[in-house]
């Protein structure tokens, strides 16, 4: 039984990056800034390098978002797991080579095993969303999105479930052959960012001094330090494409004509307000998790409740 | 070794209204030929425990080699050479997946079908279970396809987990999307099945006879006798042995139903359930160990209670509900009480491993021919968690799993790819279960 209806939540989001560049990172924080500020919810997150390292990174920074939510309901806080490619030997120089013996550092996964194949994980996240409710930004290889797309059956649910695929340039073309796979046969819509985009957007490296400092152990703000000496700025292609994603309607971004894919266009008069949704998201203050459950009856439509009270009248008579 | 006559496999000692099945025999393998084209079948089984387990007392902290076992499978120790430790196997279809509560109804339906079942009280739906897609291809070598046994009385309709219909918290197998196979739950009616009631008779007639209470090995002595006389020592060893345990069988449903009648003298019909948990798992392992052994069946699957069962366990002092147990909120002393059920069922498994462990058949024993997985649809009942389900499998499937291991695979690894590499060492091949994505890796000896 579906629960359609007035109470269907936020956007739901899969984020299959390399993690090699800090804009990853910070795509990340965004995705995190906008779930609490409820206006997405993290469905899948996926590392396409295979380093285990960005992997431990990643579920750190999944900890220090939920740092807040305290009492019951962290009692029976689930934490999913973190998608990982295989086969790929981890660089030594990532950045996250740099954290250890930072807090970041202080994660539950140990071993490979300890991670999610990514393709698996996305197929199991695509079933939990509404229809149309979900939303794929790939930030790196295309690897993981063609094995899914191989995968039993799946076609279908991503046609049903996602309705957007959007694709930041930089890193996809590492596996050109997932890529050529991926651009004729993913069934929704996609949208490509190109890397001018990102270049013509930076997101400013003062912020992470100012904006960011509320927290001593701030994980976000831990790897860009760690990524190249301070000061500089970053490109923002993945997070031109996690922004498009969430906010596809308002008016961030335009859209090339027709064809598929369609390519995000910058408008130059929302420069200043796209860097200022940038700082705000990806700064944003770890908030306590809310727990979401299905509507109640009386955000149902009437429809369902008719036939719930069916089902009670047949079950009776049965009885 | 040779022996003076070779038998059929599906040979019976028959009498009025019985037909006992035989264990393998070396009589019935051409002796010369026995290591390559007789060897014993492969059976399988599913033993399932309802509420999830207190995984601190389940998952060892090591891969690899099994040594010193946690608390709650410690009674396995003295076996852990015939089991296989799974981690990280998941069922994603038993999560709520839009359906919100009802994640004992779900995980139950789902558990061997991989698919979610419709959230529903009237019009159910879930999927053909892998167990029934195997007996309809290898159950016409044996008398039953497959057997559906409980322990726990549960009604198939109603409304038992929020919006769940019971036919879901209550069968493990199903035959089609819509029809489960409700467990048998008395054990008489279990021995009949297998054997037959001793008498083609009316049932004023029956009623008289069994007042006399004769054994089925009463009614098909003659052919026993005739039998015995064409068999080679260590064949008569076994047919002795066999033939004692189903009397013993026999035996402990009599006491049942003396002790039940004792109780409530005034029960029309004897009811051969023993009211002690422990005697009771004895009496249904002991019918599955026989009906493995007579190559009755090859499928077995056994609901020990069913899922979000509040049975008290007062057979150890514990006097509370099982499933408002499992919701401990991390109390020390109801996690206490939970791992003690918890470790109360895996001590009546480990008997039953015992017996199978002792039976011998062909170059083996009557378990390294079987897998039977002991497991439940919950990992962690307090949060309803669907992902590092308690899995092992006891036996060797054949001789063909390393067994010994605890093997732990990556999160979210479907529980489905167990069972498709379940499905090839019962010798039926499919390309998809449910939500596969692969078959399991590393069970193999090679």
């Amino acid at each position: 039984m579906q629960f359609p209806g007035p109470a269907k939540p936020p956007i739901g989001i899969v984020f299959d990056s390399a993690m090699e560049r800090i804009d990853d990172v910070l795509a990340l924080a965004m995705l995190h800034g906008f779930e609490g500020k409820d206006q997405a919810r993290i469905a899948a997150i996926c590392v396409s390098s295979g380093d285990l390292r960005a992997a431990q990174f990643c579920d750190a920074v999944a900890h220090f978002y939920a740092s807040a939510t305290t009492g019951p309901a962290a009692m029976f806080m689930h934490f999913t797991p973190i998608g990982l490619a295989e086969g790929k030997p981890a660089p030594e120089s990532s950045m996250f080579s740099k954290l250890a013996g930072k807090p970041v550092d202080a994660t539950g996964i140990k071993s490979f095993n300890d991670t999610a194949d990514g393709a698996t994980l996305i197929r199991n996240a695509l079933m939990a969303q509404y229809d149309q409710n979900a939303a794929v930004v790939l930030s790196g290889p295309a690897t993981d999105l063609a094995r899914l797309l191989d995968m039993y059956g799946v076609k279908e649910w991503i046609a049903r479930k996602v309705r957007l695929l959007c694709v930041a340039e930089t890193g996809i073309h590492e596996d050109a052959a997932a890529a050529e796979k991926v651009f004729a046969e993913w069934p929704t819509p996609i949208v490509t960012v190109g890397r001018e985009i990102g270049e013509a957007l930076p997101f400013p490296g003062e912020s992470i001094e100012k904006d960011f400092a509320y927290s001593s152990a701030h994980p976000i703000a831990d790897a860009y330090r760690a990524y190249k000496p301070m000061p500089y700025d970053s490109p923002s292609c993945g997070m031109a494409s996690m922004l498009y994603a969430v906010h596809p309607n308002d008016g961030y971004f335009k859209l090339s004509d027709g064809g598929k894919p369609r390519s995000l266009i910058l408008d130059p008069e929302q420069k200043d307000r796209i860097t200022r949704i940038y700082i705000e998201m990806a700064s944003a203050k770890p908030v306590p998790r809310k727990p979401r459950r299905p509507p109640d009856d009386k955000d149902k439509k009437p429809e369902d409740k008719d036939k719930k009270e069916e089902d009670k009248k047949k079950d009776a008579a049965a009885k | 070794m040779i022996t003076k006559k070779f038998l059929p496999r599906r040979t019976f000692l028959r009498g009025l209204g019985t037909a006992v099945a035989l264990p393998f025999l070396d009589a019935m393998a051409p002796a010369l030929a026995a290591t390559r084209s007789s060897k014993p079948p492969v059976r399988m089984a599913f033993v399932y425990v309802p509420n999830g387990i207190i995984m601190d007392g389940w998952n060892p902290d090591y891969e690899g080699p099994l040594g010193e076992l946690p608390r709650i499978l410690k009674p396995l120790e003295p076996y852990r050479q015939d089991i296989t430790l799974f981690g990280n196997l998941t069922h994603n279809t038993g999560r709520a997946l839009l359906d919100g509560a009802g994640d004992h109804g779900r995980c139950c339906a789902s558990y061997l079908t991989g698919v979610q079942p419709r959230k529903t009280v009237i019009d159910i739906k879930a999927g053909v279970s892998f167990d029934q897609i195997v007996a309809n291809q290898v159950g016409n070598q044996t008398r039953f396809p497959s057997l559906e046994l409980g322990m726990e009385d549960a009604r198939q309709a109603g409304d038992c987990d929020s919006g769940y219909s019971c036919a879901y918290t209550n069968n493990l197998a199903w035959k089609s999307e819509t029809q489960p196979l409700p467990p048998v739950l008395d054990p008489r009616a279990l021995f009949e099945r297998l054997f037959g009631n001793g008498m083609a008779l009316t049932p004023a007639a029956r009623a008289r006879e069994n007042l006399y209470r004769r054994s089925i090995l009463d009614f098909v002595s003659d052919d026993t006798r005739k039998l015995e006389t064409s068999l080679g020592p260590t064949d008569r060893r076994k047919l002795d042995e066999y033939l004692s345990s189903i009397r013993e069988i026999e035996r402990q449903i009599e006491k049942a139903e003396k002790d039940n009648a004792q109780i409530d003298p005034h029960m029309e019909k004897p009811y051969g359930t023993p009211a002690d948990f422990a005697e009771h798992f004895k009496l249904m392992s002991d019918m599955m160990t026989v009906a493995f052994q007579s190559d009755l069946t090859r499928v077995i699957t056994f609901l020990v209670t069913h899922e979000g069962t509040s049975r008290p366990y007062r057979e150890i002092d514990i006097p509370d509900g099982h499933h408002p147990l499992t919701h401990h909120r991390n109390q020390p002393d109801l996690i206490e009480k939970v791992t003690q059920i918890n470790s109360y069922h895996v001590r009546q498994f480990a008997a039953w491993i015992a017996k199978m462990r002792s039976i011998r058949e062909g170059d083996g024993s009557l378990l390294d021919n079987c897998m039977i997985v002991y497991g439940a649809g919950l990992s962690d009942g307090n949060r309803h968690l669907h992902e590092d389900l308690p899995t092992l499998i006891a036996g060797r499937g054949g001789s063909h799993f390393k067994s010994g291991r605890r093997i732990v695979y990556r999160k979210e690894t479907p529980m489905c790819n167990l069972y498709l590499a379940m499905m090839d060492r019962m010798g039926v091949h499919v390309e998809h279960f449910g939500d596969s994505t692969g078959r399991l890796d590393a069970l193999d000896l090679t």
